[in-house]
């Protein structure tokens, strides 16, 4: 029961990394503040240019498909679709680079 | 007046893929925290876009020297002495104040409590 030969789950299996199902709701709000960083950047190229009478290809295709931070749900926000994932949904935090990649929205059906 | 993008580096591009390096090393962004200037146009609009994640934009009306951005963050030379405030918050003189024991010009070291 004690001692250095217990049977906890770390000695008895190996390797146990203890990675959080879901995101605490500081990491939310950094991700909130992060999603609207991504959208003021879009806002400023989209203003400026439209001053020039110009636009981007690239540009109107991320206003017509990516919701902004205020449109999106808690859902969309926090997690993402996996076909594998029980009920399809997983933290948005097992998405390798996940702070500086944009992962918005969702397969078609999802 | 053609309008110009100032452009900081706020995350880097470790472990991203090669073109993002390529982007940032084509608008001279080397390091974090560095900012450039870029007319706005098609082509470097589209480039920020390819990195809109690690970046910070605004829209300016002339570029900066490099001298000009390291003075906005660099502080003023030189020191200033605060005086001390009262440990009160100063309650305790405005009541002095109101009874008309104290008078506006000698609040001094004798009243601080």
């Amino acid at each position: 029961m004690f001692g250095p030969f217990r049977f906890t789950n770390p000695l008895s299996g190996g390797l146990l990394w203890k990675i959080p199902w879901r995101l605490s709701r500081f990491q939310k709000l950094r991700q909130r503040r992060r999603l609207r960083a991504v959208d003021n950047v879009v806002a400023t190229l989209d203003e400026a240019l439209a001053k020039k009478g110009e636009t981007l290809k690239a540009l109107e295709r991320w206003k017509a498909e990516m919701p902004t931070e205020a449109q999106m749900l808690p859902k969309d926000k926090y997690t993402l679709f996996d076909r594998s994932a029980k009920r399809y949904r997983k933290g948005i935090h097992k998405l390798p680079k996940w702070t500086r990649v944009s992962q918005r929205v969702n397969p078609p059906g999802y | 007046m053609p309008g110009w993008f100032r452009i900081t580096l706020y995350r880097s591009a470790i472990g991203l893929p090669e073109r993002t390096h390529g982007v940032l090393k084509a608008l001279g962004l080397r390091r974090r925290m560095q900012t450039v200037f870029h007319p706005v146009e098609p082509q470097f609009a589209g480039m920020i876009m390819k990195v809109k994640e690690l970046v910070l934009v605004e829209e300016v009306d002339r570029p900066k020297t490099n001298w000009e951005v390291k003075q906005e963050r660099t502080p003023e030379p030189g020191f200033y002495v605060e005086k001390p405030a009262p440990r009160d918050g100063g309650r305790v003189l405005q009541q002095l104040r109101q009874l008309g024991n104290v008078k506006a010009g000698e609040v001094d070291e004798e009243v601080r409590l």
